[in-house]
């Protein structure tokens, strides 16, 4: 094949303005002088046709892929054949752009990349940043976080049943689970100010304590929210339609699962009991009584009876947790990476001085490297991040849990038909911003 | 511990598409008799938290000067980059901001900006509704910034020692 050249200008994200104030742009390929690197065109992927079999495109438009994923089938009459996933569409470089960015900064990314699960984000990238950093938080943070941390896998579970009941056809479980979700986006809106991209956590502790009355509002919240759990499992877990669209389908035995890397509710849902709360506590998960949801048979009623329970036993921990608030600072008492309260950088000139550094050099950890794994809705998410001294990571690399649940995909809807495809494909919850990032 | 979910038996077959239909009926129409939770926007108006991070708003001096001393601390932190400023000085040696623009449609709302400010001046407040026509029309300069009314975000602030 030929080798063609195509000519990429890339908008440096970090220097900003040229003098004549619009943003630099350096051409990184060139066709002719500077550095010339050829870059083949991507090769066919589409398989190739025989006989009557027909070649459709899933999306990258279509609302049933759950964001931006083109599947190519190829069909037998109505029966999938062949299935290849194309992903991409949705990248934005967010490991790039992190290592322009302070460890701080790069935690309204964390927000972005898989933006159902924000606050989970937030507190993954601090615990990443505190290993490297090598810091202890406060009891109170913990707690706080374990909090945030429930919260948004019950938040993320929602959005995974109403829209997956509504690819089925249910529209109601959609508009109750909405709903509830709605009541845990006010509670985070009070916490943090915002509801979908919450930039909750700092390298050492929170951005913001809770405010007063937050607990109670939060448990009245869980008051209502198991019964709205029930209601949406009697509309669904024995309903003929729904067990017969999901029953049977996309089947994963334990062994395919291992050997295929999935993880979270995916990988339980066959029948494989790993989840990094029980197996690599962190945050004193262990301390906190509740149970890991195992399914039998691997199929998308599985993963949707483990889901459902996943979001009663996350209650379950929330509750525990609001029972052992303790009280105390958020944020640790060390100078390295916590900034001064703004009454105080405000009010002396050690503290301002303090102030000023810390925001325009940013706190360096010291040279290492460091990954932490959390259980994110979707699965074993990972954030590893290199340091060579500086206030920014050399390296920073997100485990993205639904790219590789993702790449089961080819394998569990072969031989289903076509209508199966979207139902195999809500069981997966992809978020394409984290899988492109 | 790992607890097994529970599985219904029955095959499809004799399931009854009839029975769960009325069932689902049934359910969603006792939600009629339920208090409504949905809001007739834009007649209604949600009420926001008081630690919305919103729209920008540049807070003033008495004598109706921006606050801010131009430190360069909020173009410095900000992680998107939408902040633009060129300090200036008097005749008495203080700064002040001579260009203090936000391109209101790059930034990501994290309220850095306001968490970093030394002199309380530039915040995020509690307002959302920023459509513009065109792109530049989202670049918010001084006067604009300072024009804004809305209240601005208790995050960082003195009056919420919780949220400092």
């Amino acid at each position: 094949m030929a080798t063609k050249t195509r000519t990429i200008e890339v908008e440096l994200s970090t220097s900003g303005l040229d003098r004549s104030g619009k943003p630099q742009r350096v051409p990184l390929v060139t066709n002719d002088g500077g550095v010339s690197i050829g870059i083949p065109e991507p090769l066919a992927l589409e398989p190739a046709l025989d006989g009557e079999h027909m070649l459709i495109n899933l999306g990258p438009q279509h609302p049933a892929t759950h964001g931006v994923l083109r599947l190519v089938l190829e069909l037998d009459g109505e029966t999938v054949v062949r299935c290849i996933p194309h992903i991409g569409y949705l990248h934005c470089g967010f490991e790039k752009t992190g290592e322009y960015r302070q460890y701080n900064q790069i935690i309204p990314w964390t927000d972005r990349e898989d933006y159902l699960n924000a606050p989970g984000n937030n507190v993954a990238m601090a615990l990443g940043a505190e290993r490297l950093f090598g810091i202890t938080i406060t009891e109170r943070c913990k707690v706080l976080r374990v909090i945030a941390c429930e919260l948004s896998r019950i938040m993320s579970h929602l959005v995974w049943l109403g829209t997956t009941s509504i690819d089925i056809g249910a529209y109601t479980p959609f508009l109750w689970s909405f709903h509830q979700r709605e009541l845990i986006y006010q509670l985070l809106e009070a916490w943090t100010g915002a509801r979908l991209t919450t930039s909750l956590t700092r390298v050492g502790g929170l951005m913001a304590d809770i405010p007063d009355g937050w607990t109670d509002n939060a448990r009245s919240f869980l008051a209502g929210f198991d019964k709205v759990l029930d209601d949406v499992e009697k509309l669904l877990t024995n309903n003929g339609i729904w067990v017969g669209r999901t029953v049977g389908l996309g089947v994963m035995s334990p062994e395919e699962a291992i050997n295929w890397g999935l993880s979270g509710s995916m990988l339980r849902a066959s029948g494989v009991s790993y989840d990094v709360r029980k197996d690599f506590p962190y945050l004193d998960y262990e301390t906190y009584d509740f149970e890991v949801p195992v399914g039998v048979n691997g199929d998308v009623y599985d993963r949707y009876l483990v889901r459902v329970e996943e979001m009663r036993q996350s209650a379950r921990i929330v509750r525990q947790a609001l029972d052992r608030l303790p009280d105390g600072p958020i944020n640790v008492d060390d100078a390295r990476v916590i900034l001064p309260s703004k009454t105080k950088a405000t009010s002396g000139m050690e503290s301002m001085i303090h102030h000023f550094k810390q925001v325009m050099e940013g706190p360096r950890p010291p040279v290492g490297e460091a990954y932490v794994a959390v259980e994110s809705p979707r699965g074993e998410k990972g954030y590893y991040m290199v340091s060579d001294g500086t206030a920014k990571p050399v390296r920073w690399r997100i485990r993205p849990p639904s790219f590789l649940n993702l790449s089961a995909i080819p394998k569990m809807v072969e031989g289903h038909l076509l209508s199966d495809v979207i139902a195999i494909n809500a069981s997966i919850d992809v978020v394409l911003g984290e899988i492109d990032r | 511990m790992a607890i097994t979910v529970k599985r219904v038996s029955r095959h499809v077959e004799q399931t009854s598409y009839v029975k769960a239909t009325l069932q689902g009926m049934a359910s969603t129409l006792k939600q009629m008799f339920e208090p409504k939770v949905t809001i007739q926007y834009p007649e209604q108006r949600w009420e926001l938290s008081p630690r919305w991070r919103g729209t920008h708003r540049m807070l003033t001096k008495e004598d109706g000067k921006a606050r801010c001393v131009a430190c360069g601390l909020c173009p410095s932190v900000c992680p998107s980059n939408c902040i633009k400023l060129v300090p200036g000085e008097d005749e008495n040696g203080n700064r002040y901001p001579l260009v203090f623009e936000i391109d209101e449609f790059r930034c990501i709302f994290c309220g850095y900006c306001q968490e970093v400010c030394p002199e309380d001046a530039i915040h995020v407040g509690q307002h959302y509704e920023n459509s513009e026509y065109s792109r530049e029309g989202h670049v918010y300069d001084l006067e604009r910034l300072m024009a804004q009314t809305h209240p601005v975000s208790t995050l960082w602030d003195a009056t919420d020692p919780r949220g400092e």
